[in-house]
């Protein structure tokens, strides 16, 4: 019976000591929440960003290494996108200028990675984004790997196509495209979140829709100081 | 006498169809008022030089007593036109295709980025920043409309937002 009580006396010190220590570990954001107005932590230690390699727009390899060193701003776009895509890329534009307005010591670095890597080819993406901002950068490569990242950032997107009545058919994840759909045209629905990286790589925060840019550059200040603290 | 009277009454006809011509010319340039279905600010957001899809927006105001319905648009130099709506479902943003858009009577419909919008597709070349398109909008009473549409930058925030 003592051996018992011992045992699990013994356990649950254990356990409480193995918590203690994941937490002394790494930083705890979430006191920052209530201050926070545009951002959520996504912070998680445990669950870092799996290893990726893929093209920058001008060609030269974009991997977990592009992340490090910096801060920047993720987000997923495609160009065929005719309304919230180029919304949130103008919205980056105006929140790099509100930082610098602001004197901020850091202004992140943004970087659009496609959902859409078939017709948003490096070179289309380095016309395409340079458009908004000059310093931005696009990202595209293998389907599978920007799929990963996706699935890290706990993103979303589906692929829609019109039938000939034009009814709209959503693809299931892997399903290919149709023969005609590059003819015909196909659109993505997807999320909009903007990550807020760290420059170990690793994600920090998200942004959900709508991007108030006035809010999302105060709170990537308030990140960005307890980060560094 | 008789000749008198005919040569006066010609002269008052025409008179009153010069002065009617007119007052239609004068109306017509107008901003884009028929008096029942009124635009108001429409622009073209600005886009890059190889973008494959530009988005087009307005105010439609409908001042009749029923539901009128934009049933499209036109302009040229586009493969296709479309019209569109954003929807926000749970975070997924969802683009979808619309017959029509409907106004409700003495209502207005707010053509915005992440809402209601007119998808201009393929263009043969993408008009810049500062540029006046011509289109021409169709409603399910039969009337069209002409209208001058600048082309200019916009993001969701930039009605409410200055720069500081």
């Amino acid at each position: 019976m003592r051996a018992k009580f011992f045992m699990v006396a013994g356990a649950a010190i254990l356990l409480i000591a193995a918590v203690l220590y994941s937490l002394s570990g790494s930083k705890d954001y979430r006191s920052l929440n209530a201050k926070l107005t545009a951002a959520q932590i996504m912070h998680n230690p445990q669950r870092p960003l799996s290893t990726f390699s893929l093209s920058d727009h001008n060609g030269d390899v974009f991997n977990n290494n592009s992340l490090m060193g910096d801060w920047s701003l993720v987000l997923f776009i495609y160009t065929h996108c005719p309304d919230v895509c180029p919304t949130e890329l103008a919205n980056m534009a105006m929140l790099k200028a509100q930082l610098k307005n602001k004197h901020a010591a850091i202004i992140p670095k943004v970087v659009a990675i496609t959902f859409d890597p078939l017709r948003d080819t490096p070179k289309v993406l380095k016309t395409y984004v340079a458009h908004f901002d000059k310093a931005f950068i696009g990202v595209s490569g293998d389907t599978q790997q920007i799929d990963q990242l996706v699935k890290d950032l706990g993103a979303y997107y589906e692929r829609v196509v019109y039938d000939e009545a034009g009814k709209p058919i959503t693809l299931k994840k892997h399903e290919p495209l149709p023969d005609d759909a590059i003819e015909k045209g196909y659109v993505i629905n997807h999320t909009a979140r903007v990550y807020l990286m760290s420059p170990d790589g690793q994600v920090l925060a998200g942004f959900p829709t709508p991007h108030k840019v006035d809010d999302m550059a105060n709170d990537i200040e308030l990140l960005i100081k307890a980060f560094e603290e | 006498m008789l000749n008198n009277i005919k040569k006066i009454l010609f002269i008052l006809v025409a008179f009153v169809s010069i002065t009617a011509t007119n007052a239609a010319s004068h109306a017509h340039q107008n901003n884009h008022v028929n008096h029942q279905i009124t635009i108001t600010d429409p622009w073209i957001r600005s886009a890059p030089i190889n973008a494959p899809a530009l988005g087009l927006f307005m105010n439609i105001s409908n001042n009749t007593n029923q539901e009128v319905r934009l049933i499209s648009a036109h302009t040229k130099g586009y493969k296709r036109i479309e019209l569109h709506r954003t929807i926000d479902s749970n975070g997924v943003m969802k683009m979808v295709k619309q017959a029509f858009m409907p106004i409700p009577a003495h209502a207005k419909l707010h053509l915005k980025p992440g809402s209601w919008h007119i998808m201009l597709i393929a263009p043969e070349q993408v008009p810049s920043e500062g540029e006046q398109v011509s289109v021409s909008l169709k409603f399910n009473d039969g009337s069209t409309q002409t209208i001058q549409v600048l082309v200019r930058k916009g993001g969701m925030m930039m009605q409410h937002h200055s720069m500081h």
